[in-house]
């Protein structure tokens, strides 16, 4: 299979140069937006691409099938010929219950209220539960930190839960054993060392979320004080921690507040695009309420400006106004430089910065000083040390402490620099220090630093004990592997962002029976039978029973656990900032030296959640990659290694090797390599085998960035799954094409049919309606058809998307994935163009290739008044409904595919082979029940959530009232963070979305066709500095 | 050379042809008649169950109510079948020995489900939902048939999309009174058995049931019942609205029907009969 993705690939892919590609864009006037850069040079292998409906082969049956299989299909299909419909269906067995569960009433779903520990702060989660079994995972609503908004990653771990590949029992060197055996070797053991006070006995950990697991080792290292308990994540806050000690004496974590700054500043802060920055759901929540364009008081426009200076191109950078491609190297010295320009340091010496960036720099101070106490500097998560501190020195110097930044004692209970942490430990696995190694929901086997050498030093353990979801690289070379309980099926606790204190409460009995974190480390506790939930009870209980309410003792607990939360437990700041010393940063690099970076996946996270089949497939923000991840640079750098998209190169880093697949994004920093940790691993039917393992080249002594690297080309070639582009303008000129069709239709489009309309804030100030001047540009009148107009009575349905608000994240996506049953197609079909999302994030480059900027547009099915899909369809599978929906049929579609020919959003997916699980039990359990899960031959696409339409109508009807505005939410809408979407009755001219399509700024993509789409977009207004960049907008 | 075909072969040419036209009409009727046949459909069928119960018994004979076993009928989409427990709140006084009801108490004692057959089992892809009928005046009996009078379960009724849709086009043809869902013996009315309606003016987030009562006696020889006040339905000063009432005497399942579907607030059948009630 692979080969021939290879093969295909090489036929494909001719060479491209940077310098043909700036002669395209040279030629361009006006603005230029492209979707991928094959496009943009119109290289034949593009072209050939796009001659298809969908891409080359995609309907083609290409996957090699055996004779028997095929025997056994025909022989199916000639059965089922023409008499489908006339089947008898099987007796259906019906089982219920003994004793039904008091309150549950069967085909209603249940929410209850609970958080996920991630390692950056408690996601508060409402989990929709059917006859309790979760099947729909979203933001806890009435939460002060995130207010309903979730992201990729916490959608994600709904499919995790399901994962078939959990590990499902107990493993002594690969025999299973029950849970009581562990415990008593355990325990025994625990007897033995009580004399020598835990001597030889190690705890390694994944990062300590939980405050009870914190007091639990607390007492345990009371009753052992020489045992050691010790974390390590390969994604870690080591930087930020190592800066809070040296600037306050103590470790401290900084609270953004972005509701009050003007100016942002990002010094490779990744705060746009996902769980993996602290803070983010409030961050792009407050981030994006500043530029919803409301009027002040004073009559106003409020917004925010962002800077940011990065190395790999992220959604933040591309949301900002201004962007500096910069080293991960040099942003060091240019946080110190920005420092000693406002007055809280000293310049850093040896540093020469170019014209572009001195330019950046002087706009920046300006504008820094000039809103002093109005601004913030956010220092990036995978940064050194020193950005940290000199971030921690501006924001003092500005005056922003207490105002736009707050310090408080850290979220997580247990803070320590990781990368030391694991550094020790392998030194005393070394010296045979470590007689017991407890290993807690980490996988250090797979990701602990290549020049550790760990799995060496793992066998000098006497016993190796593997707490994990997963039998995983560690699990596997493990004496004892237990596994663990998903969060979705354990008691804990942990703290959000903000400090407010969560309660994990299980949704489900553990499906395998699996173990927390909290059982073992009570074992060393004088009480080792507490289950985990008196562990967590006795943590919170009596705070939680100082609520107000009641007679009942249970009160204040029963409603922690209803809340989610425990109210008025954020943190209060902590007064007197330290005194940032900002130490002498890195020399800069030479201009001639490679650095790789390293980050983490922005969907699969450190590899925890590499076996989420929605997290691989969906494609990555900006790179626009699917499965797989590649070493990510720029045009330039590609260009000077003389390697071409998709080669494989070998880069030695220290003596390491690995390979990886070569990928160039517009904007990236030149002479930068950024690789993705978390694929590459060895084990999981989704996992295994996808990527490459960028531990294995990641050096302890500096684990963020590496100068020194070294490449060779392999010659071989990796077909890296982009589905990018698949969809193509075929129209001849006289009806507004180009005639060519070697074009994507988005890309096209997107420059004189204005799919994106932006202006800067000062053209909207001059004129309003820009959305609406040009040619094409204007909707046209509603009685302009044939086609005779529909009447809607009493509900319209329409979206509105605010595309100043959307941050590009993809937390749409995954919610709509879980909610919808979508398959997952695998890599391989997603090369192809099979990939099945309903919705689609889908991003337009602007400018130049080294310095572009981005628009981020979610695009799915429209919901047109007059949809030209509906009109084609030979079997009415696809019709309009009297609430103006265009709704599937799905048994009656028969597969044409005209639908899909003729829809110009290109939204419509089709089954091109049974890609729907129909058979792994535990997938069984997660499926929403008000979905049809869709076979083979049929067409689907984005429904506007029907499902949750008509249960709203439901409850409306029954109780004889209209549906009330915002208590219809489609899945999308729910997950997003900074509620771009919003959803609603358009007949009601009080409904949020209404009032939304009456905004000037209100467009429809492609409206000049007459489709007169229920789906409008808020064109995008950015607040440029005009003395950065002043030609660009409308 | 003789002749291949006799001159009687234009009969018979003309007779097959006939024939061939026949065979096919035929062969559609026989596909169309079986795809309507209780074979497929199973109307009429009594699945072989683990207990042989009878709705017959417990309905008519003791008087259960539907919602005694059928709990959320009101509340959910699913009516619900009932748990082991719910037979044994009877059968764990009396009974106790009869041969017939060991699955209930094996099930009781090892915690394992009877394992019933589905009897009213919808086409695939559709998604029906009970609530929202029986709030709106759909009756048990329209569609599971005189359950009262089954000693064994079956299907009344087909359950195929051309059933759904002769109501789903004309819902007053078959709406009633909602407190008449339950009754297993309602008769639509007639000049014999008139229906007398009164209803309040609907108030926004009441149940509609709670604003139109329904009796088939007289209202008028109620000594207590007041007379039915006609009021004209306007607002009075200050903005409230007073809530009039009309009242009026049905003869005919056409005039109850639209007076029903007015005021139970029954979705147009334009809507109703949109695909996307039942598939999505």
């Amino acid at each position: 299979m692979r080969d021939s993705v290879k093969e295909n690939m090489q036929n494909t892919h001719a060479k491209l140069t940077l310098a043909e590609v700036r002669a395209k864009l040279a030629g361009q006037k006006g603005k230029k937006y492209w979707r991928s850069i094959d496009e943009l040079a119109g290289t034949p292998e593009f072209e050939a691409a796009v001659r298809e409906e969908f891409p080359e082969h995609s309907s083609e049956w290409i996957d090699p099938v055996s004779r028997r299989g095929f025997l056994k299909l025909m022989g199916a299909s000639m059965a089922l010929a023409g008499l489908s419909g006339c089947t008898k269906q099987p007796d259906e067995p019906i089982y219920p219950y003994v004793k039904a569960p008091e309150d549950l009433v069967l085909g209603k779903p249940v929410y209850f209220a609970t958080a996920f520990p991630f390692r950056t702060g408690a996601v508060p989660l409402l989990v929709k539960s059917d006859a309790y079994r979760p099947i729909k995972i979203d933001g806890n609503p009435d939460h002060p930190y995130n207010q309903g908004g979730s992201d990729p990653i916490t959608q994600g771990t709904l499919l995790d839960l399901y994962d078939p590949d959990r590990s499902q029992h107990t493993y002594y060197r690969g025999e299973t054993r029950p849970w009581v055996a562990f415990l008593g070797s355990f325990r025994a053991m625990l007897a033995d060392k009580k004399a020598s006070g835990g001597q030889g006995l190690y705890f390694l950990s994944t990062t300590v979320t939980s405050p009870t697991l914190a007091a639990q080792w607390k007492k345990g290292q009371a009753n052992y004080p020489n045992a050691k308990f010790l974390q390590y994540d390969p994604v870690n806050r080591d930087s930020a921690y190592a800066a809070s000690k040296a600037a306050f004496g103590e470790y401290r974590d900084a609270q953004y507040k972005l509701d009050t700054a003007d100016i942002i500043v990002s010094l490779d802060a990744d705060f746009l695009s996902g769980a993996a920055h602290p803070g983010f759901h409030r961050l792009a929540k407050d981030y994006a309420n500043r530029r919803r364009l409301d009027k002040t008081s004073t009559g106003e426009y409020s917004m925010n400006r962002l800077y940011a200076v990065e190395t790999m191109t992220t959604t933040t950078g591309m949301k900002a106004e201004h962007r500096l491609a910069l080293r991960a190297n040099d942003i060091a010295g240019f946080a110190a430089t920005l420092a000693a320009a406002v007055g809280a340091g000293s310049a850093p010496s040896g540093y020469t910065w170019s014209d572009d960036a001195q330019k950046f720099l002087a706009a920046l101070v300006k504008d820094l000083k000039a809103n002093t106490g109005k601004c913030v500097v956010i220092p990036g998560e995978q940064q050194s040390a020193s950005v940290h501190l000199a971030a921690i020195a501006i924001n003092d110097a500005l005056g922003n402490v207490g105002k736009t930044v707050v310090y408080t004692e850290t979220v997580n209970p247990m803070p320590t620099v990781e990368g030391d942490e694991i550094k020790s430990l392998v030194a005393d696995m070394n010296a045979g220090k470590v007689d017991w190694l407890v290993i807690l929901n980490t996988n250090p086997i797979y990701s602990a630093p290549a020049d550790l050498e760990f799995a060496d030093a793992f066998n000098k353990v006497g016993t190796v004990v593997h707490l994990g979801n997963h039998r995983d690289e560690t699990g596997l070379q493990a004496h004892w592997h237990i596994n663990a309980a998903h969060y979705l099926e354990s008691w804990s606790d942990a703290r959000a962002y903000d400090g407010t204190v969560s309660v994990v409460q299980p949704m489900i009995d553990p499906l395998y029976g699996g173990h927390s974190a909290h059982e073992i480390l009570q074992s060393l506790l004088d009480n080792p039978d507490v289950s985990p939930y008196e562990a967590v009870r006795s943590t919170w209980g009596t705070q939680a029973a100082s609520a107000p309410g009641g007679e009942d003792p249970d009160f204040g607990w029963r409603k922690l656990l209803h809340d989610g939360f425990l109210a008025n437990t954020a943190f209060t700041p902590s007064s007197g900032g330290g005194k940032a010393v900002i130490p002498a940063p890195l020399p800069q690099l030479a201009a001639d030296a490679l650095e790789i970076v390293f980050r983490p996946d922005p969907h699969v996270y450190d590899g925890r959640y590499a076996n989420v089949g929605w997290l691989q497939e969906i494609p990555r923000p900006i790179t626009n990659l699917s499965w797989d991840n590649a070493a990510i640079m720029s045009y330039a750098t590609l260009d000077k290694l003389g390697v071409s998209e998709h080669d494989v190169i070998e880069i030695s880093l220290n003596g390491k090797t690995v390979l990886a697949p070569a990928l160039a994004i517009p904007g990236h920093a030149d002479g930068s390599i950024t690789l993705h940790i978390g694929q590459g691993r060895t084990i999981g039917r989704v996992a295994g085998g996808v990527g490459f393992n960028a531990c294995q080249i990641r050096p302890s002594g500096s684990p963020l960035f590496a100068a020194g690297a070294t490449i060779r080309k392999t010659g071989q070639e990796w077909g890296l799954a982009i589905p990018k582009s698949h969809y193509i303008d075929h129209r001849a000129t006289y009806v507004g094409g180009d005639g060519s069709g070697t074009h994507s239709l988005e890309g096209n489009e997107a420059i004189d049919r204005g799919i994106i309309r932006y202006a800067t804030l000062d053209q909207f100030k001059q004129d309003p309606g820009f959305a609406h001047e040009g040619y094409g540009k204007d909707d046209p009148a509603p009685d302009e058809s044939l086609f005779p107009a529909y009447r809607y009575d009493k509900n319209a349905w329409g979206m509105s998307i605010d595309l100043n608000s959307c941050v590009g994240c993809n937390a749409c996506i995954v919610s709509c994935y879980a909610e919808n049953n979508i398959a997952v197609v695998g890599q391989h079909q997603a090369t192809v163009g099979r990939i099945m999302q309903w919705i689609r994030i889908d991003t337009y480059f602007e400018g130049d290739l080294a310095a572009p900027r981005a628009h981020f547009q979610p695009m799915t099915c429209h919901h047109c008044e007059n949809a030209p899909c509906e009109q084609v369809c030979p079997v009415g599978a696809t019709v309009h409904t009297p609430e103006g929906l265009n709704t599937m049929v799905y048994n009656r579609c028969v597969g044409t595919r005209y639908c899909s020919n003729n829809c110009p959003y290109k939204v419509r997916r089709f089954n091109f082979l049974l890609f729907s699980d129909y058979d792994t039990p535990s997938l069984k359990l997660m499926r929403n029940p008000d979905v049809t899960v869709r076979s083979r031959g049929v067409m689907e696409k984005c429904s506007y959530c029907l499902q949750r339409i008509n249960e709203v109508k439901i409850e409306a009807d029954k109780n004889n009232r209209a549906i009330r505005d915002g208590e219809i939410i489609t899945a999308c809408q729910q997950a997003c963070p900074t509620n771009a979407i919003v959803f609603g009755n358009i007949n009601d001219a009080t409904s949020k979305v209404a009032k939304l399509k009456k905004q000037e700024r209100t467009y429809g993509v492609l409206a000049d066709l007459n489709t007169r789409p229920r789906t409008t977009y808020v064109a995008e207004v950015i607040n440029v500095n005009p003395a950065l960049t002043p030609d660009v907008g409308a | 050379m003789a002749q291949i075909f006799d001159r009687s072969s234009n009969a018979l040419a003309r007779a097959s042809l006939i024939l061939t036209g026949l065979i096919v009409i035929a062969l559609g009727v026989t596909l169309n008649e079986l795809q309507r046949s209780p074979w497929v459909t199973r109307q009429g069928q009594r699945a072989d169950q683990p207990v042989p119960f009878s709705h017959k018994h417990h309905v008519e004979g003791l008087g259960l109510q539907c919602q005694y076993c059928h709990v959320s009928v009101e509340k959910s989409s699913y009516a619900g079948i009932p748990p082991t427990r719910t037979c044994m709140n009877c059968h764990s006084q009396i009974w106790t020995n009869a041969a017939l009801l060991e699955p209930v108490r094996h099930s009781w004692a090892t915690g394992e489900s009877i394992v019933w057959t589905r009897v009213h089992d919808l086409p695939d892809f559709v998604y029906f939902n009970h609530e929202i009928h029986v709030n709106k005046g759909i009756g048990c009996e329209t569609c599971h048939g005189q359950v009262n009078e089954m000693p064994i379960m079956y299907e009344q009724n087909t359950l195929q999309m051309e059933w759904c849709l002769n109501c789903h086009r004309h819902p007053e043809e078959n709406l009633r009174p909602t407190s008449e869902i339950y009754n297993m013996d309602w008769k639509k009315p007639s000049d014999l058995n008139p229906v007398w309606c009164t209803a309040t003016q609907v108030q926004r987030g009441v149940p509609t049931a709670e604003s139109v009562s329904c009796t088939t006696t007289d209202p008028g020889k109620q000594m207590l019942m007041p007379a039915a006040l006609q009021l004209s339905l306007s607002n009075a000063p200050g903005g409230r609205a007073v809530f009039a009432t009309t009242s009026a005497k049905f003869t005919s399942q056409e005039a109850l029907g639209g007076f029903l579907a007015e005021h139970y607030h029954i979705r147009s059948a334009r809507e109703l009969s949109s695909c996307e009630v039942c598939h999505r």
